[in-house]
């Protein structure tokens, strides 16, 4: 049987410090994909993923073995990716791979929704770059809150409770991130007949 | 008819407006807003999930690698910490290289007078070079990853730092102009950069703002300046530890 995360930091914080690998072995994916969503660079991502594990390891005697670690691990992932978004100028676009190879031609984008219903819309890929320009534009918080909403299916609740903010404040960050994506594409949209 | 705000239905697109059945009714009379919430559920249907690329396979023992040496650095530094052991650690350090360059250029004739057994000697002084660059190096990497680590937010208060810089740079002037003479191409360049960084440290504002801790940590992160540095501490390390396993008769 697998030993729990929950035994796992216990025994680290019995001592044994190179059990935390089994906690970096096993979460290092999820985590890595959480900060690529929030800073679309590799190289941050793999820095903040990093931070974050030493962060985790600093404070494992504050975890409460009552909550998942995965999740205080998440928190503790979001947290760090907004720091270093407020530390780092993001001029860079924020990329939406347009680089398909030629058997992805016929595959769709992703979509967020379950049931896209029947006015979908056909993004062109100038469109594409205009949500991409428009997200780069985000404050930090806006693009961590959408991010979470957005792409992580996080709940409200989720998101005040990790980046401890009141409901009214993450609500009208995610506003105002759609709001400003409308804004960005405009007339580029149609809707496909 | 009073209409829906945007706000109203975004946050109602994803289930997340505040009375939510109030909204439903009002959509089921009102055709405009029922319009606009159809463009904007279309929309936020089209936003693409980010696609993450697939990360190295080495990414886990990368990181597991980097975390242990970060930490077990991080325990040295705080078990080592001590000003007046940099002082003590620079003024041996200025002794050592003097009696180096001292040694090496200083003509000795043979002293054929002396028994055998006496001229063997237990020290090498290139030994203790590196070994004294080697624990130079470690403390420079542990101030520079307290800045690193420091909270822009929470940290304006950088005079321990400071005064850590100012013991870090004199040392690092010797070592880097040592480094010179001699010639080693890989510690001199990193040597270089550490002295800019140690004296951007040292020469900022006690109380710095956090935009001035941010441009410090930038130049560092810039330059790749904690790898660079974990890189020749390595390389030192090892050499000093090949010196010392050398039998006495090829140390000199």
């Amino acid at each position: 049987m697998e030993i729990t995360d929950a035994a796992v930091v216990a025994q680290v914080l019995a001592g044994d410090k190179d059990a935390f690998r089994l906690l970096v072995d096993r979460h290092t994916r999820s985590i890595y994909s959480v900060a690529y969503r929030m800073t679309a660079n590799q190289q941050d991502a793999e820095e903040i993923v990093q931070e974050v594990f030493l962060r985790a390891y600093r404070s494992l005697a504050r975890f409460e073995l009552r909550s998942s670690f995965a999740t205080w691990l998440y928190r503790i992932a979001v947290n760090r990716s907004l720091d270093f978004l407020k530390a780092k100028k993001m001029t860079d676009a924020y990329q939406v791979s347009d680089n398909r190879g030629p058997d992805e031609e016929e595959r769709e984008i992703q979509v967020a929704a379950k049931d896209p219903g029947p006015d979908r819309l056909l993004l062109s890929a100038e469109a594409r770059q205009k949500i991409s320009q428009a997200i780069s534009a985000l404050s930090p918080a806006e693009r961590v809150a959408f991010t979470m909403r957005h792409m992580e299916g996080k709940s409200i609740e989720e998101i005040c409770k990790t980046l401890n903010v009141r409901a009214s404040a993450a609500k009208n960050s995610i506003f105002r991130a759609v709001q400003k994506i409308r804004q960005q594409l405009g007339p580029l949209v149609s809707v496909a007949k | 008819m009073k209409h829906l705000t945007e706000e109203q239905i975004v946050l109602h697109c994803y289930g997340d407006a505040t009375d939510g059945q109030a909204i439903d009714r009002h959509l089921q009379a009102c055709a405009e807003c029922r319009a606009q919430f159809e463009d904007v559920k279309a929309l936020l249907a089209e936003i693409p999930l980010t696609p993450v690329p697939e990360p190295p396979e080495y990414l886990e023992q990368k990181l597991w690698l980097n975390v242990r040496d970060r930490l077990s650095a991080e325990k040295s530094y705080r078990q080592f910490f001590s000003p007046s052991r940099w002082a003590m650690a620079g003024l041996m350090a200025v002794l050592v290289i003097a009696a180096f360059v001292a040694g090496r250029f200083w003509p000795h004739a043979p002293d054929t007078q002396k028994p055998p057994e006496m001229a063997q000697v237990n020290v090498n002084p290139q030994r203790v070079v590196l070994v004294a660059v080697g624990d130079h190096l470690e403390r420079s990497q542990m101030l520079l990853i307290e800045i690193m680590n420091a909270d822009p937010k929470d940290r304006t208060d950088l005079s321990s730092e400071q005064e850590q810089a100012r013991s870090l740079l004199d040392s690092n002037r010797l070592y880097r102009v040592s480094a010179q003479k001699t010639g080693d191409p890989a510690i001199v360049p990193v040597l270089d950069e550490l002295e800019r960084v140690l004296a951007e440290i040292a020469n900022s504002p006690s109380d710095s703002s956090p935009k001035d801790l941010q441009e410090i940590r930038s130049r560092i992160q810039s330059q790749d300046l904690l790898f660079k540095i974990h890189v020749v501490h390595s390389n030192v390390t090892s050499e000093g530890d090949a010196l010392g396993k050398a039998p006495v008769n090829q140390r000199l």
